[in-house]
C-alpha cells in the first residue's frame, strides 16, 4: 500500500470542469402544430413522455378549471373507464403525474421499456379522448375541497397565498387562489370547454426522454398526430396589468408555534438581459446552502431550520421570493435581517473570493441539470415554458456565471433589491404592528 | 443489474465503487451504522443532532460546505432509526475534495459550544416545523410509543422531546461521536464516471490513516410480542378526523419482508389498488387512504391510515378497513393482481436506478444489511412471492391483537 503524507488543512487541487455539454435534443414539428423534443439517453430501459400545454390557471374563466381539465384526464375516455385506465397503467408499472401552474398544465407519463407500446396506448387515449365523467368530477371536488381545507391550516400556505395576492391584487390571475367553496360550482361543461380551447397542439410541447428507438418515437408521434389538437381561432394570451398596493401583510393563525414568511417582488421575464445576472445575485443572497441568508438566519442566529430565496420564472415576468419558517418571536427580526442582507448587496461589492465560490457552485448546478435523461428533459422543457425554446439561454447563463463582475452585481442589487419595493407576508400567531391583517 | 467492486481497508472501512459514464456527476455516499435506535433513552435525538453538527467544521477544516461548493459540489444528510447517511454530488473531476472533507470529519469534529448551541436551536425549529406546526404533524410522537414499549423505535429520530436536545452537553456529544463515527462503523460508496483503482487509491490516501475506534455496545432490546390491541385518542384543531393503525411486522432481512411489502401495495399502491377503489371511490368513506411499511432494519411497522370525511364515523372507518384486511387473510389474491403489484415494484425499482446518487445510497444501504449485492437480488426476492405467501403474512401481521390504533380527532368538526 502506498503511504501518504497529507496536509489536511489544504484543499485538493481544484480541477476546472472541462466542459459543459449542453445536450441537443432532436426537434420534430408535427403537422398539427405540436413541437416535439426527443432526448435519447439513459442507462435503464425506461421512457418518459411529457405533454405540456399553455393551459395554466391564468386562462381559466373560473376557479379550478385548469386543474380539473388536466387532473381528470385519466378518469375516463370514450373507450375506457377510470378504473380500467388505473388497472391497465398499474399493471404495466406505468404512472402519470399531472401538474399545473399559473401558465402551464402538463401530464408526464413514465413507463418501463417492456410495456412501452401497450401502456403508451393508454396515455395517448387519455390525452386525446377524455370524457370527464360526472361522478369522477364529483369525487374530485369532494376530495379536493377536503385537502384544500387541510392546506389552509398551514402557515406556509397562508403566507404564500397572501404574498401573491398582495403582489398582484386579488383580481389578477397571478394573485387569486381557489377557496373551498369553489369546488361546489365546477361543471363538466366548464372543463370540457377549457380543454377544447387550450389543450391544443400549437399551444403545446411533447418531450420524450429515455432509452427510445426510432420505432418507439414514431409510435408516440402517431398517438399525437390527431386533428383534434388543431386550433380553431386565435387564443388571447395577454395578462392584465397588476398593481401592488399592500407591502406589509399579516395572516393570523391561532396557536402557530412558527411564523411563515414570504418576502419578494416582481422581476423581469427570463429572457430579459438582466436575468442571468439576477440568477447569480439570487444564488449569493439565498440560493444555496452557504448563501448569506442561510449563514445569517440559520447558522449564526438559529432562528430557523432553513431559509432560501429563489426566482420563479413565469411566462411574462418573474418573481423573487425569500421563504422561511421561523420561531414566532423571531419574525420581525428575520425581516430586518433579510433587508440588511439586501442592503449589503447594494452597498458593498461581493468579494472575489465569494464570487469564485458561487461560480464554482453554479457550474456544478448546471451540470446537475443535465444529469440523466429526465433531468435533461426538465431542463429543456423549462426553456419552452419561459423562453420559447431559446437554447441560447443556457450558454448565456454559463457565460454570465463565468464573467459577471462585483460591480455589475452591485448595480443589479441597486436596481432590483431595493427593500422599499419588497412585499412582506407573515402568517403566524403573533400580530405585528404596521402589518395589514 | 448494478455492477460494483468492493474493498475493505485495514481500519475496517468498506468501500464500494460503481462506475457509470452516462453522467458528468459523481456521487459520494458515506453511511454510518448509527441511527436513533443506538441512542441512550435519556439522551435521544443525538444521531440526528450530529447530522447538524457535522456541518460545523472538522479538525482541520473550519467550514464544511464552502470548499465543496467552490468545486461545484452539493451535499446533505439524513438520519433514520437505523443509520446516518451523508452524501455529496460533485462534478467527477473534483471528487477528491469530497474525500478530503469527509475523511477530516471522520477524524474529528471541531467541537465548539457555539456551534452546539446554534445547532440545538436549529434542531428545535426543525422539530417545531415538522411536528408541531403542521396539521397531523405530531402523529408519530404518539404512534411510536403506543406500538413500541421496549425497542428504541419508540422515539422519533429527531428525539423523544425537545428537552433531550436542549440539555445535550459538549461532553455528551464528544462521547457519542467517538463511539459511533469510525471507519470500522462506516460504508463508503462512490458512483459515477470514476475509475475504481483511482477511487481505492484516494480512499487509502484520505481514510487509510484513521484508526479504528471502540464502538458502543450495539445490543438492542427486542420488542416483545404484542398480545392485545392498543388504542389512543388525540384531539387536535385539525379540520378532519384521521385514523392510524400500526401492526408489528418482520425485520428487513426476513424472508417474508417482500411479501409484506407487496401486501401493502395490494392495499394502496396506485389508483387501481383495493383501498383506493373501494373505500375512496366506491364507498367514499375516506378522502385519502394509505397502507405502507416503515422499512426499518429491525422489526418495523405496517401502517394503515386514512383521513375521514365528516360524514364517516370512526366505527365505519374501522369496519371498512377491517373488512379489507379480513379478505386478504381469507381469500387468495388472483394471479393477475399479484403480477400487477410485482410489475409496479419492478418499475419503481428501475426508475430509482436512473440516478447516480440513488445507486450510491442503495449500494451502501444493502451493504449495511449484509451485502451490497442484495440490491441485485431484490427483484428476484419480490418476484418469487406467491399468493399463498400474501395470505399467510396477512394473517400473521394484520392480527387485531398486534394492532395499535390511534384516533386523531378533529376538535373543529369531528364526530364519532
Amino acid at each position: 500500500m502506498t503511504s501518504h503524507n497529507i496536509d489536511r488543512t489544504v484543499q485538493p487541487q481544484r480541477v476546472a470542469v472541462s466542459s459543459i455539454k449542453i445536450p441537443t435534443p432532436d426537434i420534430i414539428d408535427l403537422d398539427n402544430g405540436f413541437k416535439v423534443l426527443v432526448i435519447n439517453a439513459g442507462s435503464q430501459d425506461l421512457a418518459r413522455v411529457e405533454v405540456i400545454f399553455r393551459a395554466g390557471t391564468r386562462y381559466q374563466p373560473k376557479s379550478l378549471v385548469a386543474n380539473a381539465a388536466i387532473s381528470l384526464l385519466s378518469e375516463g375516455t370514450t373507450s375506457r373507464t377510470s378504473q380500467q385506465i388505473a388497472e391497465e397503467l398499474d399493471f404495466y408499472g406505468s404512472f402519470l403525474e399531472p401538474s399545473f401552474s399559473r401558465d402551464f398544465a402538463s401530464v408526464t407519463f413514465y413507463t418501463i421499456g417492456k410495456h412501452f407500446y401497450r401502456s403508451l396506448d393508454v396515455f395517448a387515449d387519455i390525452i386525446t379522448n377524455p370524457t370527464y365523467p360526472q361522478h369522477e368530477l364529483e369525487l374530485f371536488c369532494k376530495k379536493g375541497k377536503q385537502s384544500l381545507l387541510v392546506d389552509l391550516e398551514k402557515v406556509s400556505t397562508l403566507s404564500r397565498q397572501r404574498f401573491f395576492t398582495a403582489l398582484f391584487g386579488s383580481n389578477h390571475p397571478y394573485g387569486s387562489f381557489a377557496i373551498p367553496n369553489d369546488y361546489d360550482g365546477l361543471t363538466k361543461t366548464d372543463i370540457s370547454q377549457f380543454r377544447n380551447r387550450y389543450h391544443k397542439a400549437s399551444n403545446g410541447l411533447i418531450v420524450i426522454a429515455g432509452k427510445v428507438d426510432a420505432k418507439q418515437v414514431d409510435f408516440i408521434l402517431k398517438g399525437f398526430t390527431n386533428p383534434i389538437f388543431e386550433q380553431c381561432g386565435e387564443i388571447e394570451l395577454g395578462l392584465p396589468s397588476f398593481n401592488t398596493t399592500d407591502y406589509r401583510v399579516f395572516s393570523y393563525k391561532k396557536d402557530a408555534v412558527q411564523a411563515a414568511l414570504r418576502i419578494g417582488r416582481v422581476l423581469p421575464k427570463r429572457n430579459h438581459p438582466d436575468m442571468p445576472g439576477l440568477v447569480v445575485l439570487n444564488t449569493i443572497l439565498g440560493g444555496y446552502f452557504g448563501s448569506r441568508l442561510m449563514r445569517n438566519i440559520r447558522e449564526e442566529k438559529g432562528y430557523t431550520y432553513g431559509i432560501s430565496s429563489f426566482i420563479i420564472p413565469m411566462a411574462e415576468l418573474s418573481v423573487l421570493v425569500v421563504s422561511t419558517e421561523v420561531g414566532s418571536a423571531f419574525a420581525e427580526n428575520t425581516v430586518d435581517e433579510v433587508f440588511k442582507e439586501m442592503l449589503k448587496l447594494q452597498s458593498e461589492p461581493v468579494s472575489n473570493d465569494e464570487l469564485e465560490l458561487v461560480r464554482g457552485y453554479m457550474t456544478g448546478q448546471i451540470l446537475r441539470t443535465f444529469d440523466g435523461p429526465f433531468a435533461i428533459a426538465d431542463s429543456l422543457a423549462s426553456l419552452f415554458q419561459f423562453n420559447n425554446l431559446d437554447f441560447g439561454y443556457i450558454d448565456n447563463l454559463i457565460r454570465t456565471i463565468n464573467e459577471i463582475t462585483p460591480s455589475q452585481l452591485l448595480e443589479l442589487a441597486k436596481k432590483y433589491l431595493d427593500v422599499e419595493s419588497m412585499v412582506v407576508s407573515i402568517a403566524g400567531s403573533q400580530k405585528i404592528k404596521g402589518y395589514k391583517e | 443489474m448494478i455492477d460494483f467492486v468492493k474493498y475493505k481497508l485495514d481500519n475496517g472501512l468498506v468501500l464500494i465503487v460503481h462506475t457509470d459514464f452516462s453522467t458528468p456527476i459523481a456521487a459520494f455516499n458515506l453511511l454510518y451504522i448509527v441511527g436513533s435506535k443506538n441512542e441512550d433513552p435519556e439522551r435521544t435525538g443525538f444521531a440526528h443532532l450530529f447530522e447538524h453538527l457535522m456541518f460545523g467544521g472538522s479538525a482541520n477544516i473550519p467550514v464544511f460546505d464552502e470548499p465543496l461548493e467552490r468545486v461545484g459540489g452539493e451535499n446533505n444528510a439524513f438520519t433514520s432509526n437505523d443509520l446516518t447517511n451523508y452524501y455529496i454530488t460533485v462534478p467527477a473531476e473534483n471528487i477528491e475534495t469530497a474525500f478530503w472533507l469527509e475523511s477530516d470529519r471522520m477524524l474529528s469534529l471541531a467541537f465548539s459550544q457555539k456551534s452546539l448551541d446554534i445547532q440545538k436551536s436549529v434542531v428545535l425549529e426543525e422539530f417545531n416545523q415538522r411536528y408541531l406546526n403542521q396539521p397531523y404533524g405530531d402523529i408519530w410522537l404518539y404512534l411510536r410509543p403506543l406500538a413500541y414499549k421496549v425497542h428504541p423505535y419508540r422515539w422519533p429520530t429527531i428525539g423523544q422531546s425537545p428537552e433531550h436536545i436542549s440539555r445535550a452537553t459538549l461532553a455528551d456529544v464528544k462521547n457519542f461521536f467517538f463511539s459511533h463515527y469510525a471507519p470500522n462503523n462506516a460504508i463508503l460508496c462512490v458512483a459515477g464516471p470514476v475509475d475504481p483503482n483511482e477511487i481505492l487509491e484516494l480512499t487509502h490516501k484520505w481514510f487509510g490513516s484513521i484508526e479504528p475506534r471502540k464502538l458502543a455496545n450495539k445490543s438492542i432490546p427486542r420488542e416483545p410480542e404484542q398480545t392485545e390491541p392498543r388504542f389512543h385518542t388525540l384531539e387536535r384543531e385539525v379540520p378532519f378526523n384521521a385514523i392510524y393503525k400500526a401492526y408489528h411486522m418482520c425485520n428487513r432481512m426476513h424472508p417474508d419482508y417482500p411479501a409484506v411489502d407487496l401486501l401493502s401495495d395490494l392495499l394502496s399502491n396506485g389508483r387501481s389498488s383495493r383501498l383506493y377503489q373501494r373505500l375512496v371511490k366506491e364507498k367514499q368513506l375516506f378522502s385519502s387512504v394509505n397502507a405502507y411499511i416503515t422499512g426499518d432494519v429491525d422489526e418495523g411497522l405496517f401502517i394503515l391510515t386514512g383521513q375521514l370525511y365528516n360524514s364517516t364515523t370512526f366505527e365505519e372507518a374501522e369496519e371498512a378497513l377491517s373488512r379489507e384486511v379480513e379478505e386478504l387473510k381469507n381469500t387468495l389474491v388472483d394471479a393477475n393482481e399479484l403480477e400487477k403489484v410485482k410489475n409496479k415494484f419492478e418499475a419503481n425499482f428501475l426508475f430509482e436506478q436512473e440516478n447516480v446518487l440513488n445507486n450510491a445510497m442503495n449500494l451502501a444501504y444493502y451493504e449495511m444489511l449484509g451485502d451490497a449485492n442484495l440490491l441485485n437480488n431484490e427483484l428476484q426476492r419480490y418476484s418469487s412471492v406467491t399468493n399463498e405467501d400474501i395470505r399467510r403474512v396477512a394473517a400473521s401481521t394484520l392480527d387485531v391483537k398486534n394492532s395499535s390504533t390511534l384516533y386523531y380527532k378533529s376538535k373543529i368538526n369531528g364526530k364519532g
